[in-house]
């Protein structure tokens, strides 16, 4: 049996300040080769202050371009986050599953529909 | 050359005249620019970061620039905001502690944006905030910051400035870039020339829309900006390129800019004596957001 590996946010990126696509990019490079490998991992968000969308996009949403959905579910856990802080991380799962299914279509439907000026 | 700057106000009017400016300076360097206030009888604080756009871009084509003749009202608002400080003026104390001062912000450093507010959103007068609301507003504004430094390449960095209004219990804050716009971003990702600013900014404002290469999914930090002003009772404004934004009151206008305004500014105004609570009704837990 797999035992689960602990991975701190905090210590990833040196700072409880975490909105940087560098920094989710740090973290993400963590966390995917545990996935990869089939490895259960929890993220820990303890002593974090600073979290917004862009920084999660990075860390943990990419990962829906690189696994499927029941492997993250299945490998990924996170602890010590904020209520809101859980609410953000719900959206931004939502919003890489919805962009790595129609990525191409959004682009192509506005493309359609736009006129031109200026 | 010598050039007279109106009343600025935080509007698409001020946005407009300030685009003006930029497009009449556009071909100079090496010269020496009189700026003057004289018939400029009102300047909201926070406008002094798409200002120093302009200003900071014509500097960087090694012109030199003169602010002349600002009437005492104006002078003290910038003195005060330290804006006039790089222009041969003393910066006058801030004895209302209502000023959140102009500072150019490296866009490889957002740590230097949270010590920023750190030092300038605390203790300075401007209200306690209940702790959700400051929780929610630094984070829309980092959302904001980080969302320019991704898109602006803008060599200058950023320029912040804010000014709180005790009576109204409104507090501004500006983040200006001197980068390519918004416009000249979705015109590359789509590979479509002919968008206009306002389309190019309805276009970042959808949800899920990004213009980051690679297999980053993202567009999610306008939309949460909305979600909190909606139920703060506050205001957006995005000035890019000749598009100009307002979202206000659960209404959104789009008005075109007369002038081309170089790069992209976004004015976010909270409504600080707001008391709700920032959790949404959720069923988010650990064992059911992947």
């Amino acid at each position: 049996m797999n035992s689960e590996t602990r991975i701190s946010i905090l210590e990833i990126v040196g700072s409880p300040i975490c909105v940087s696509e560098e920094d989710g990019q740090a973290v993400h490079d963590k966390i995917a080769p545990f996935i990869q490998d089939h490895k259960p991992v929890v993220i820990s968000f303890a002593g974090v202050t600073d979290l917004i969308s862009a920084f999660l996009n990075v860390a943990i949403g990419q990962l829906y371009g690189e696994f499927n959905e029941e492997q993250i579910r299945e490998l990924l856990t996170v602890s010590d986050m904020e209520p809101d802080e859980l609410d953000l991380l719900k959206q931004v799962n939502d919003n890489a599953k919805a962009y790595f299914k129609n990525r191409q279509a959004y682009d192509q439907a506005w493309k359609d529909e736009v006129g031109d000026e200026e | 050359m010598d050039y007279n700057l109106f009343s600025i106000r935080s509007n698409d009017a001020g946005f407009s005249a300030l685009a003006k400016l930029a497009v009449v300076t556009k071909e100079i360097t090496n010269d020496e620019i009189e700026l003057n206030f004289n018939y400029c009888k009102h300047f909201d604080a926070n406008m002094a970061a798409p200002l120093a756009v302009i200003l900071n871009t014509l500097i960087a084509r090694k012109n030199t620039i003169k602010i002349a003749s600002p009437p005492w009202k104006v002078e003290e608002i910038l003195r005060k905001n330290r804006f006039l400080q790089d222009f041969g003026y003393r910066v006058l104390e801030d004895t209302n502690h209502t000023t959140l001062p102009f500072a150019q912000i490296p866009i490889s450093k957002p740590q230097s944006f949270a010590v920023y507010l750190d030092d300038h959103m605390e203790g300075k007068g401007i209200p306690r905030m209940t702790q959700t609301l400051e929780k929610a507003f630094r984070q829309s504004i980092f959302e904001i910051f980080v969302n320019c430094v991704g898109h602006s390449r803008s060599e200058l960095g950023m320029f912040v400035c804010g000014q709180f209004y005790p009576y109204d219990g409104r507090l501004d804050l500006t983040i200006s870039d001197a980068g390519i716009g918004i416009r000249q971003n979705v015109r590359r990702h789509l590979q479509d020339g002919n968008i206009s600013s306002i389309e190019a900014i309805k276009w970042a404002l959808k949800e899920g829309n990004t213009t980051k290469s690679g297999n980053k999914p993202g567009g999610m930090g306008l939309k949460l900006l909305k979600d909190f002003i909606l139920i703060n009772g506050g205001k957006i404004q995005i000035a890019s390129r000749q598009g100009f934004y307002q979202f206000a009151g659960g209404n959104e206008e789009f008005i075109k800019l007369a002038s081309d305004f170089p790069g992209t500014t976004v004015n976010l105004e909270i409504n600080t004596k707001d008391d709700h609570i920032y959790q949404l009704i959720s069923e988010a837990t650990p064992n059911n957001i992947f």
